[in-house]
């Protein structure tokens, strides 16, 4: 059965493409998309009741065939996936087959695409197979990276071209590793690679290569280059599911070597990088002036949450915090990729949610819960992290907190002042405004669900958040933006850099492996 | 008499790892992104050297009719698919490459 649930989007994302290139009815077209993007649900739902379950593709044996699970690890991972690609399944429906772009070329071939993207996150999220996780993540990011070169922004295909360039090189890197465990323990199913696995030093050198990959595709902060252009060009379904799901399939990758084959060996190197990215991501989007920018910054500084889970050696807190970003932060881009459409600039100064009551509230909520104040699901995920934490580590972890609250209350100061250009599409449709606010509930009711009660400790937290935001604002931070702060003159320089910070950092891992 | 010269360091493996880092050393060294295209795809070309090389059994035959020494067949079977991807990837990104020529940015 488990199968279906990868198989269903790929036959859907063919027979969209070919119900496209055969200009049959824009109904039909619809229709099989929206099928596509809901069909792995029912599969799910009838799945999870004895979970956890496994089957190999095809009824071979384990040894010879290609394993599928759904199991604790990648629950979370598969439901917040379907939630997601639901629901920016209709906005995408609306915004890509309404009368003003459909007959844009680039844009006919966005919805099979996202069906392609579909199918290929939730391969990788079932596999427990590292060859077949790594051709899934394969098919996954690469139709995110043509979704990205699609948009009209300008600078898209630059940003495509950098993503497409780092992830290619991470690719082969992490398939050398594979080649290495392959080599070493004769098995590529995790199972049978736990169970045949003796430590060596070249499985652990594979393990470093490994994970190195993986955070180039996490956008973890020294290897984070390509994901906010990425994220901030491409359009608002598009960044939505990119940031809030495809960043988190690395991630699963992660937590399967973790599970399986061991890494904490890196444990102290991955929480200081995990730290390092938190505080990198706030501090480069408090500088921001862009909206979708400031919100792909906290990517990269909400995967540092994340990797800190990881590195902590705590599998829950890791898989919690996944979910918890994956609702709050497709829900942002949502909203605020909503009013940058309806206002047609993505300067925060320009933008203002005055117009729309109802993006206004989720964009509140949303805010808060990335902030992790706590009737929102954030809060209860932050106080697993923080459990793993001592000594000086929790004091850095709540001001990375406070860090993020300063942030969105940038964003949030700025959306509520009038801004200067008004909505040009007269008002933003009913269907992008409830995919949002969905998000938007959902957060709280998880958060409920899970952690139903409140902390003193928020509004104490607020409160500092407000008044650091104030002094800053008086001091003129907020006036500066850090674009000017490095550039370099030429796209092939820019990728020449982030060759030598990517072997840096796989050096970084080799050489505390061997001392 | 290569393989005494080598020391019998000069493998499959070997020269794929070499081909990588040759690779890496283009991605690192060469502004022109045609040329960066070409780097990536020497990269490819070691990662499968590599794996090929890792199912080389000496004096194995291929795995097609039983025999007593064969091949393993399956990091063969695993390269077709990081082949066919290459391609993909590799004609996507000159594609790419050419519209930033043509938006001039």
């Amino acid at each position: 059965m488990i199968p279906f649930i990868v198989a269903l989007p790929l036959l859907f994302a063919f027979l969209t493409a070919l119900v496209n290139a055969f200009r049959v009815d824009r109904r039909i077209y619809r229709l099989l998309f929206m099928v596509g993007i809901v069909s792995p649900w029912p599969v799910f739902l009838l799945k999870i009741g004895d979970m956890p379950v496994s089957a190999i593709v095809g009824g071979w044996e384990r040894i010879s065939g290609i394993e599928v699970v759904l199991n604790e690890y990648n629950y979370y991972f598969v439901l917040g996936e379907l939630i997601v690609f639901s629901l920016v399944g209709l906005y995408a429906l609306h915004c890509y087959t309404g009368r003003d772009r459909s007959n844009d070329t680039s844009v006919r071939y966005i919805l099979p695409l996202m069906l392609l993207l579909h199918g290929g996150i939730l391969g990788a999220l079932v596999s427990s197979d590292l060859f077949n996780f790594y051709v899934y993540m394969e098919i996954a990011s690469l139709s995110s990276i043509i979704l990205v070169s699609c948009s009209a922004d300008r600078g898209a295909k630059r940003a495509s071209y950098r993503y497409l360039m780092l992830y290619l090189m991470s690719s082969f890197f992490f398939i050398f590793a594979i080649g290495i465990i392959y080599a070493k323990t004769g098995y590529l199913n995790f199972v049978l690679i736990r169970d045949n696995l003796v430590m060596s030093e070249e499985i652990r050198a594979a393990v470093a290569i490994a994970l190195v990959s993986l955070l180039v595709k996490a956008g973890i902060f020294p290897l984070h280059f390509w994901l906010p252009e990425a994220h901030a060009k491409a359009d608002a379904p598009i960044s939505a599911v990119l940031s809030g799901v495809v960043v988190k399939v690395p991630m699963y990758g992660a937590i399967l070597f973790l599970v399986y084959v061991g890494i904490d060996f890196f444990a102290d190197l991955l929480v200081v990088i995990a730290f390092a990215s938190m505080f990198f991501g706030i501090f480069m989007a408090v500088l921001q002036d862009n909206a979708k920018k400031l919100l792909a910054y906290h990517t990269v500084s909400q995967m540092g949450f994340v990797l800190l889970g990881i590195a902590t050696l705590d599998v829950d807190a890791a898989i919690f915090y996944v979910f918890a970003h994956t609702l709050f932060k497709s829900g942002l881009f949502l909203g605020v990729g909503t009013l940058a459409r309806a206002h047609n600039t993505t300067n925060l100064d320009e933008l203002s949610y005055r117009s729309s009551k109802v993006l206004m509230v989720a964009i509140i909520m949303l805010s808060l819960a990335i902030g992790g104040i706590s009737p929102f699901i954030g809060a209860f995920c932050k106080n697993q992290l923080l459990s793993n934490l001592d000594g000086f580590q929790v004091y850095l972890f709540y001001m990375a907190g406070i860090g993020t609250l300063v942030s969105f209350m940038k964003l949030n100061y700025k959306l509520m002042q009038p801004g200067t250009r008004s909505m040009t599409v007269s008002t933003a449709s009913y269907l992008e405004k409830l995919a949002t606010i969905s998000l938007a509930l959902l957060t709280l009711i998880f958060g409920i669900y899970w952690y139903p009660r409140l902390k003193y400790l928020d509004a104490v937290l607020i409160v500092i958040a407000v008044a650091v935001f104030f002094s800053l604002q008086y001091l003129g931070l907020f006036r500066k933006t850090m674009s000017s702060v490095f550039t370099v003159d030429s796209l092939g320089r820019e990728i020449n850099l982030y060759t030598g910070t990517f072997v840096f950092v796989i050096v970084l891992f080799l050489v505390q492996l061997f001392y | 008499m290569l393989e005494s010269l080598t020391g019998g360091y000069l493998t499959g493996e070997t020269t794929g790892i070499v081909l990588v880092l040759i690779g890496m050393y283009g991605l690192m060294t060469k502004t022109n992104l045609v040329k960066q295209v070409i780097s990536v795809n020497v990269i490819s070309t070691g990662v499968v050297l590599y794996f090929t090389n890792l199912g080389y059994v000496a004096g194995g035959e291929a795995p097609l009719i039983s025999s007593a020494v064969m091949v393993d067949p399956l990091p063969a079977t695993l390269m077709l698919t990081t082949l066919v991807i290459d391609v993909a990837i590799t004609s996507f990104a000159l594609a790419l490459i050419m519209r930033i020529r043509e938006d001039g940015s």
